[in-house]
Formats: C-alpha cells, sequence, structure tokens
C-alpha cells in the first residue's frame, strides 16, 4: 500500500520530520544514496536542534548550520556536494577510524528486512549465481551498521515482498536470531538498528526479543492495514500512538531551506 | 642519461590489457580507457568497479567477473541493467564484498599478507556467497572475525585532475573513491588526467601528490565522461540516461539501442579525441561544476 499524502505535506515529508527528531545535537549523520527522506532529515535537524552535528555525505564532512539553505544534492552522486565540506576523505581511510564511530548516525534501505532488522541488498532468490532479483550489492553497509552507535532502517515502500520473515541473503546484520544479547554474541560492537520507518509507519525492536514491534501508525492508516501490508507477524506496543504530524516550523524549514525543489512532494 | 617520461597513450596502456585479467576502475572513471577495453574486444576480464562505468564494460561483453560491492543504477534504475541481467542469467560470476571487505583484500596485496581480518560483515551471509571469505577466530582474543584474501589486480586504470609526465599525480577536491587502495594493491597503474602539468608545478605543492610514480599518465581532458571529474565537470545526465535506457532495453531481447550506442561512442570514434568530438563542445562545455 502506497499513500501519496496525509492531509497537506505528503508521507515523505511526515518520515523526514518524524526522522529528524530522532537525532541528536552531535550526531555525526551519514548518509548514503538513493535515500531521500534520510538526506532532508540530517539538514532538518541540523537547521532545527542540531548545530553541533556533522552530515557525511560521499566522504564530504561537513557542518553548514549557518547556511541560509541545505539544498539536497540534485541526483546521489553530485560531486558539487563537496562545495560544502570541511574535511573529505575517500571511503577507506574512513574505514580507519571505526572505533570512534559510537557518535555516528546511518540509515539504510534494503530490497528485504526481516522482522530482526537485518537488511539484504544483495538479491532475492535461492541461487546467489542466479538470482531472481539481482540487487545492487552491499555498498559499506555491512561495516557500517557494525560499528555506528545507532542506525535507523528508512524504506520507500511497505510491502509483505519487502518486509519478510527471513532475508534470502543478509548484507548487513541487525538483530540476528533476535535476543537482547544478538550482536554481543558475535563481538559486534555497533548500537544496532534502532527504528524502522516506512510509509505506513514507525516499528522499534522489543528490548527483549529484539523482533520488530509497531510503535506508531501514520494519520490515517490502521492497525489493520500495517499487518496486512507485512510479511510476518507483527508485534504491536501497548503503547501504539499516532505519527504526531509536522509543526508548521518544521514544515516551513524543510520546504524553505532543505528542499525548495520539492523531492518529496513529488 | 635523461628521467624517463611515463607519458602515454591510450593504444600503449591498452597493450597492458590481456583478455583474463583483474582490472579496476577507479572513481571518477577513466571512461576513455573503458571505451578503448571496449573497442578492442577486450573479454574475460575479472573487474572491481561500481555502477554505470562497470555496467558499461559488461554490455561490451569484456566482462566473466565481477568484483562487486555496489552496482547501482540510477536515472530510473535502482541496480545497474547490463550487471543486472547478467548477474541473475549466471553469465558473470558475482565475487559479493562490501567496501570495507574490498579494502581490507586490496590493502593486504598492498601489504604483501595472505589475508586481512575484518570485522564488517560478521553475521551476514558474506561468507556463505563467497567462500574465499572465511569466518575465523582471532588468535589474541578470540573475537570472531572475516579473514579477507588478498584481492590481487593486475591493471588500475584511474581518473585525475593533472600530472606531470613523471607520474606524479594531483587530484582535486580529493582523491576518488578507493583509487588509493587500488593504486596500492595494482601492479601497474595508469591514470588519466585533465592536464599534464609541469613538474615545476608538482614541486611547488607536493603535498597535494596523491599518486606517485604512476607507471602510465595519459592525457585526457573530459575523459571521465559521462561521470564527473571533481574540479572540472559534472555528470552528463542526459548521456547516462542514454545510455542506461539503451542497456535496459537490450536485456529485454531490444538490441538495436545499445549497438547504436556503441556504434556512435566506442567503435567509430576511435580515439578519445573523436569521442569527444561525437559529443560535441556545446555539451562538454555546459557540463561546468559552477
Amino acid at each position: 500500500m502506497r499513500y501519496s499524502s496525509v492531509d497537506n505535506f505528503t508521507v515523505q515529508e511526515l518520515m523526514a520530520v518524524f526522522l529528524a527528531r530522532q537525532l541528536r545535537d552531535g550526531d555525526h549523520l551519514q548518509v548514503g544514496v538513493a535515500l531521500p527522506v534520510p538526506e532532508a532529515a540530517v539538514r532538518l535537524a541540523h537547521i532545527m536542534h542540531g548545530p553541533n552535528m556533522e552530515l557525511i555525505f560521499l566522504g564530504a564532512r561537513m557542518n553548514v548550520h549557518q547556511l541560509e539553505q541545505l539544498p539536497l544534492p540534485e541526483f546521489g552522486w553530485d560531486n558539487r556536494v563537496v562545495r560544502w565540506a570541511e574535511s573529505y576523505s575517500d571511503r577507506g581511510h574512513r574505514f580507519d577510524q571505526v572505533k570512534d564511530w559510537y557518535r555516528r548516525v546511518f540509515f539504510i534501505g534494503g530490497v528485504q528486512v526481516d522482522r530482526f532488522g537485518n537488511t539484504n541488498l544483495i538479491g532475492i532468490g535461492n541461487d546467489h549465481q542466479r538470482l531472481d532479483f539481482r540487487g545492487p550489492g552491499s555498498v559499506g553497509t555491512a561495516t557500517l551498521t557494525t560499528h555506528v552507535g545507532r542506525y535507523y532502517i528508512v524504506l520507500n515502500n511497505h510491502t509483505p515482498r519487502l518486509l519478510v520473515e527471513k532475508c534470502d541473503f543478509i548484507s548487513a546484520f541487525g538483530w540476528g536470531d533476535g535476543g537482547a544479547d544478538a550482536r554481543k554474541r558475535l563481538g559486534i560492537p555497533g548500537g544496532g538498528p534502532q527504528l524502522c520507518i516506512t510509509p505506513l509507519c514507525v516499528m522499534d525492536f522489543a528490548e527483549d526479543t529484539k523482533c520488530m514491534r509497531l510503535i506508531s501508525v501514520h494519520p490515517g492508516v490502521t492497525v489493520d492495514d500495517v499487518k496486512g501490508a507485512t510479511g510476518f507477524p507483527l508485534e504491536v506496543s501497548d503503547k501504539l500512538t499516532t505519527t504526531k504530524i509536522p509543526s508548521l516550523e518544521e514544515l516551513t524549514i524543510l520546504r524553505g531551506r532543505v528542499d525548495p525543489s520539492g523531492s518529496l512532494r513529488s | 642519461m635523461e628521467r624517463q617520461s611515463v607519458l602515454s597513450t591510450e593504444d600503449e596502456v591498452g597493450n597492458w590489457i590481456e583478455n583474463g585479467m583483474t582490472i579496476a576502475i577507479g572513481e571518477p572513471a577513466p571512461m576513455g580507457m573503458v571505451r578503448h577495453i571496449i573497442r578492442n574486444q577486450i573479454s574475460g576480464l575479472t573487474v572491481i568497479g561500481s555502477g554505470i562505468a562497470l555496467d558499461f564494460l559488461i554490455a561490451g561483453g569484456c566482462v566473466s567477473k565481477v568484483i562487486s560491492y555496489y552496482a547501482g543504477g540510477g536515472f530510473g534504475v535502482p541496480v545497474a541493467p547490463s550487471f543486472r541481467h547478467a548477474a541473475q542469467t549466471g553469465e558473470l560470476e558475482v565475487w559479493e564484498c562490501e567496501e570495507g571487505v574490498l579494502t581490507s583484500g586490496l590493502e593486504a596485496t598492498a601489504k604483501g599478507l595472505p589475508f586481512l581480518p575484518w570485522r564488517g560483515g560478521v553475521g551476514t551471509s558474506l561468507p556463505e556467497v563467497n567462500k574465499d571469505l572465511r569466518v575465523m577466530e582471532d588468535p589474541i582474543n578470540g573475537e570472531i572475525l572475516l579473514a579477507v584474501p588478498a584481492i590481487h589486480v593486475d591493471v588500475a586504470l584511474l581518473h585525475a585532475s593533472k600530472a606531470d609526465v613523471f607520474g606524479n599525480v594531483q587530484h582535486q577536491g580529493g582523491p576518488g573513491w578507493i583509487d588509493l587502495f587500488l593504486r596500492r594493491a595494482a601492479n601497474r597503474v595508469a591514470v588519466q588526467v585533465e592536464k599534464i602539468i609541469s613538474n615545476e608545478e608538482v614541486r611547488s605543492d607536493a603535498w597535494a601528490t596523491t599518486i606517485s610514480n604512476a607507471d602510465a599518465v595519459i592525457r585526457a581532458p573530459y575523459g571521465a565522461h559521462p561521470f564527473y571529474s571533481r574540479g572540472h565537470y559534472t555528470q552528463d545526465k542526459k548521456h547516462l540516461k542514454l545510455y542506461v535506457d539503451a542497456a535496459t532495453l537490450a536485456v529485454t531481447g531490444e538490441q538495436a539501442y545499445i549497438e547504436e550506442y556503441f556504434r556512435r561512442h566506442v567503435y567509430e570514434a576511435t580515439s578519445h579525441i573523436m569521442y569527444l568530438e561525437e559529443i560535441g563542445i556545446t555539451r562538454l562545455l555546459s557540463l561546468h561544476e559552477y
């Protein structure tokens, strides 16, 4: 199921505003390609409440809090993004200091996501050398999700084919087979996936089982809508709420200073 | 005796590359050399590369194995079309990896080691779908790690901003991607540059030298087209869309557009300069950064 708008803001804008509220001043926010919602969210948070945040795109590390506009690059690999950089490093060098990544926050999508927040960018099928659908590949997600302090799964769709019981392949380890110590057992240091944000809802991971759990539905969406669009039995939090809509200030800054071209409204 | 210049031509560097070799394609993409390889019908290559630049070589019939961490598409398709098709039909062997895994394997080669350990990928399917990656117990603390074998590279092809004729290369706006890892791992490295500069200019800012002792430098203004070259020009989105659309049609059985694309831009444009003439000065000069 896909909603193009909720009242007079789009669901992508709602997701970006929700995500921006999860980000804290001082976070180092690393955003990869093809993730329009996190791209907007980190800029919005940087303006709203994050003067000490660092934004990292394509190896370009920047603090652009003072700028009037933080426009989204026209496309993922726009080399002009480095115009705002205070420093720049290739990805390999950035992987040399993973011990300090507890301050770093990352965002990830996938062609499949399972109930324990493991994600798959490899592809769908049984035979790895003859996949039914070949995905783009892991990029740097295995390393990033291993080491960053926390990360968010952000999806452009919410379907039973995307949110599955078990990924055909895991390219980034979330909470494995579940359990609060799932990462610790394998010596994986990072804080793991915190939330999964989709066009329908927000889910967290239950403290003890690390099973995905519905915590808020977007305005106009029912719990049954979400359950019907999810490929595994979804737990529902007893604190279930409706996702808080953007404030006028958030929407004004998002549209005027972050996304003037309206990429989240198309 | 005089110090030897390494200023080279596409043809000279092309002669290094033999069927079945392992080559690495840097970022910005050395497209002059990529087109040269396709034009010369080199085949059976193992390619370390990414995205649409990698896709060109696959569509051109040059590749039998890919050392792959990312082959995204863009321009309307999430996955590079020729890569996706060849991987799904089994025509292409995929050595599945990830950026941290790949750089570990390249660094192992550079350091003369059989492998390097890496933590990213522990708990994932990577060691299941790529049997060369081994899950190991570290001998110091008993932690679970991946052992990434040394990845050997015959030739690294890179594109940069400028170099002198002695192989001192300087990137404007930083070296791209993992180019320095590729350089360190490769037996030979050839670097296309936007501009050849004097040795005096190199020495005036020695800290800016990112690669020294390149085995060849090739004068190739706009040599990364249709991709970007940092400090010089942006991606040519119209041209990339042309390629992606043609390659997407080709994998559904409609070959005419990709054949026409390669005929105009690769086979009949028999040098980089002829390619630039085919693209045209109006289009090239419209790609300025600012």
